[in-house]
């Protein structure tokens, strides 16, 4: 596991952060955005059963890089796994909801805009939409990616995780070591829905590509 | 070797929050305290402290927030002031100037008329110090607190070599990397700047690189400029002129990024930052404005910004003003150093990131209360969720990677715990575990024996209210007998990893002979 070195922050990957329009992302969730990376100002939702996994990969290059990762109320979020998915735990910060009302999490969430780039958070189910569009405005004017957990409307990107498949445990004997998943990006700035399947955590740590298995033999007649 | 006075006004930062002497104040940056007034002194409060330790010192200690604008705007009438003695003078910070000491020293009749003068005109808020070199009359400026310190001509390194080498970092010419370097200095038994500077350059260079050398420079007391420094080039310079006047300051300080964004890229093209910058400023009717800055480790593009908006703002904002709109703003760099590859805090990105991640936190601490912002500390431990606790971030400094080392250390170079979950750990860890029930194919509740045994294979999970998922693989289960010694604390547990039929994967928990979902990978 890498994370011990992630604390020394090179002035290149940072100053390309500073200057470039897009935050990079691992390669394995390259292909499944447009631009190759998550573009500044945009909001992605993370649908499906890997939910919570698949907004912490899509921090870790970032915040590898020199961002700051800010997770607002999601306190359920396992700090463990992000650390073992590549995320250095010296740029997170954890905020929790102080009121109840959908109209305290906008307010939250602007505020926590203001000082990190990348947000980590779930949406209240029932937000005016005025709320929303401040939100939206806010995440555009300060040029940073807002991760959701979970299937709120009006996001730029949807990623959806489905058919998981976890290796390692079988009939009372092993221990869980990896699980295959297919994520699909879709939405208003995707114009063609892409597939990918990964391994989300990877056995070992972190996001990989799944291997093709090699095709079957055919006869050649 | 240029003779330099320093104007040096102590806790500058107290001094303009206008807060009364007698009152106990101390201002914070990062958590940290900057400046605090006499009073809080006598009480122990220093700088570098934390506000805790500092609060525990003196509860009734009033904390302002740091705000360098506001020391900028109140430090204009002391540059005033100082200016009409010299017209060369250059300002590091506010409450920090420094001046060429030939030309008025000799107009006022020697070095300790000029002294007494400087204190005078600045009614007795500054401390004086005069030597040759920067660093040495930086340090003179400290340490004259009964009076000016005048150190004759070459007796810098006399003046110098009985000090502690902790004098390096506190007058802050090396970089924030360095203070690490003045540490193992004194680690290493050079305890003195004499003793730092008896050893051989050679064997500094060889040892500690560039900035060690620059270190033993300071030390002996020779030129502070340093090697390899040169005069930039007049074509380095860069300026913007404006056909119609510009009357709004933050349209000046917006031209002043863009300057200071294509000056800063210039000079990194050759390796190298701006030790010194003059920056000026002409109206249209030939009012003109112009004043050094100096700052020994280099300046950022943001850290020349910040300086133009306080020279713009002094300017503007001066009794009687501006008869007209602004034509000519340029920026010209009169000093640069190579960059010696130790001006990591300097970058644009990473250190301003940190600086806005810090701020962020505290208005957040005080939308929210302390106990909703939290980071993670290293505890270690067995269960998901107990290697690292949640501590409010108002508790530690977050631009402080020491701070942050410390906090976090140690990562995964400790050893695994025994009985601890292997990786990969669960990413929803619940703050209270849900009940479930585990039942075998028969319907039966599953039981763990004391032993650690299954009675039967599980078959079927149900969570809280939900529909009951069938089962497709297990493992466990992996029994923990924690603080057995410890009524209180005791805790027996047998773990079980669950995969149901829609793929979802659970940490199944038997406690108090109940099934729990603790954690769900997720």
């Amino acid at each position: 596991m890498n994370v011990a070195t992630a604390g020394a922050v090179a002035p290149a990957a940072v100053a390309h952060l500073a200057r470039h329009r897009t935050l990079p992302v691992v390669d394995p969730l390259a292909p499944l955005l447009p631009s190759d990376a998550l573009v500044r100002g945009q909001t992605v939702s993370c649908r499906g059963v890997a939910a919570p996994s698949l907004a912490l990969a899509l921090a870790v290059e970032a915040t590898a890089a020199g961002a700051w990762l800010a997770i607002v109320d999601v306190p359920w979020l396992g700090v463990e796994a992000a650390a073992e998915l590549g995320i250095p735990l010296e740029r997170l910060v954890r905020v929790d909801r102080a009121g109840a009302a959908a109209r305290d999490w906008a307010d939250l969430t602007a505020a926590v805009l203001d000082g990190f780039e990348v947000v980590i958070t779930r949406v209240p189910r029932r937000l005016d939409a005025g709320a929303r569009r401040r939100v939206q405005a806010r995440v555009k004017a300060r040029e940073a990616v807002l991760l959701a957990v979970g299937d709120p409307s009006g996001v730029d990107v949807v990623m959806e995780a489905s058919a998981p498949v976890w290796e390692g445990v079988e009939q009372g004997w092993g221990h869980l070591r990896g699980r295959r998943v297919t994520v699909e990006s879709s939405g208003r700035r995707v114009p063609r829905p892409r597939r990918v399947d990964l391994w989300l955590p990877a056995p070992g740590g972190g996001v990989a590509v799944v291997e093709e298995a090699a095709t079957a033999l055919r006869s050649v007649g | 070797m240029t003779r330099m006075v320093t104007v040096w006004c102590p806790d500058w930062p107290v001094t303009a929050a206008e807060v009364a002497a007698d009152v106990p104040a101390a201002v914070l940056h990062a958590n940290r305290v900057v400046a605090r007034s006499p009073a809080a002194a006598a009480e122990g409060v220093h700088v570098g402290q934390r506000r805790r330790t500092a609060q525990q010192r003196c509860p009734d200690l009033v904390l302002l927030d740091h705000d360098p604008d506001r020391d900028a705007r109140a430090f204009e009438p002391v540059v005033h002031a100082i200016g009409r003695f010299a017209p060369r003078l250059e300002v590091v910070e506010p409450g920090w100037l420094g001046l060429a000491a030939r030309g008025p020293s000799r107009y006022f009749g020697g070095d300790e008329r000029l002294a007494e003068q400087l204190v005078e005109s600045t009614a007795g808020a500054a401390q004086v110090g005069i030597a040759d070199g920067r660093f040495a009359s930086a340090v003179a400026a400290r340490r004259a607190t009964d009076g000016p310190a005048v150190v004759a001509p070459g007796g810098s390194a006399a003046f110098l070599a009985p000090l502690p080498v902790a004098w390096l970092a506190e007058v802050g010419e090396l970089s924030g990397l360095d203070a690490e370097l003045v540490g193992l200095f004194a680690r290493l038994g050079l305890a003195r700047l004499g003793d730092l500077a008896a050893l051989s350059s050679g064997d500094i260079l060889a040892r500690f690189g560039p900035p060690g050398r620059h270190a033993h420079r300071l030390a002996s007391g020779s030129d502070d400029r340093p090697a390899g420094a040169t005069d930039p080039p007049p074509e380095r310079r860069v300026e913007r002129s404006f056909d119609d006047p510009v009357v709004q300051l933050d349209a000046l300080v917006f031209v002043g990024k863009h300057l200071a964004d294509e000056l800063v890229a210039g000079l990194d093209a050759e390796g190298r930052v701006c030790t010194r910058l003059v920056v000026t400023a002409e109206t249209e009717h030939g009012e003109r404005c112009e004043r050094a800055w100096y700052r020994a480790a280099g300046m950022s593009a943001p850290a020349m910004v910040e300086r133009v908006r306080w020279q713009l703002d002094g300017w503007c904002n001066q009794p009687g003003g501006l008869t007209g709109g602004v034509v000519l703003l340029r920026l010209a760099p009169e000093e640069v150093r190579g960059d010696d590859g130790d001006q990591l805090g300097l970058w644009g990105g990473r250190s301003a990131a940190d600086e806005r991640a810090a701020r962020a936190v505290t208005r957040l601490t005080g939308l929210v209360g302390d106990r909703a912002v939290l980071v993670p500390a290293w505890q270690g431990g067995r269960l998901p969720g107990d290697r690292y606790r949640w501590v409010p971030a108002a508790t530690t400094d977050l631009a402080d990677p020491d701070d942050t080392a410390e906090r976090l250390r140690p990562t995964l170079d400790d050893g695994p715990w025994p009985g601890a979950l292997p990786s990969p750990l669960p990413a929803v860890v619940l703050p209270d575990a849900r009940p479930a029930e585990l039942v075998d194919a028969d319907g039966r509740p599953v039981e763990v024996s004391g032993r650690g045994e299954l009675s039967s294979a599980p078959a079927s999970l149900t969570i809280g209210g939900r529909d009951p998922q069938p089962v497709t693989a297990w493992a466990g289960p992996w029994p923990l007998d924690e603080c057995w010694w410890e009524p209180r604390r005791h805790r027996r547990q047998a773990r079980l990893q669950v995969v149901t039929a829609d793929g979802a994967a659970h940490l199944v928990v038997a406690e108090s002979r109940r099934w729990w979902v603790a954690a769900a990978y997720a």
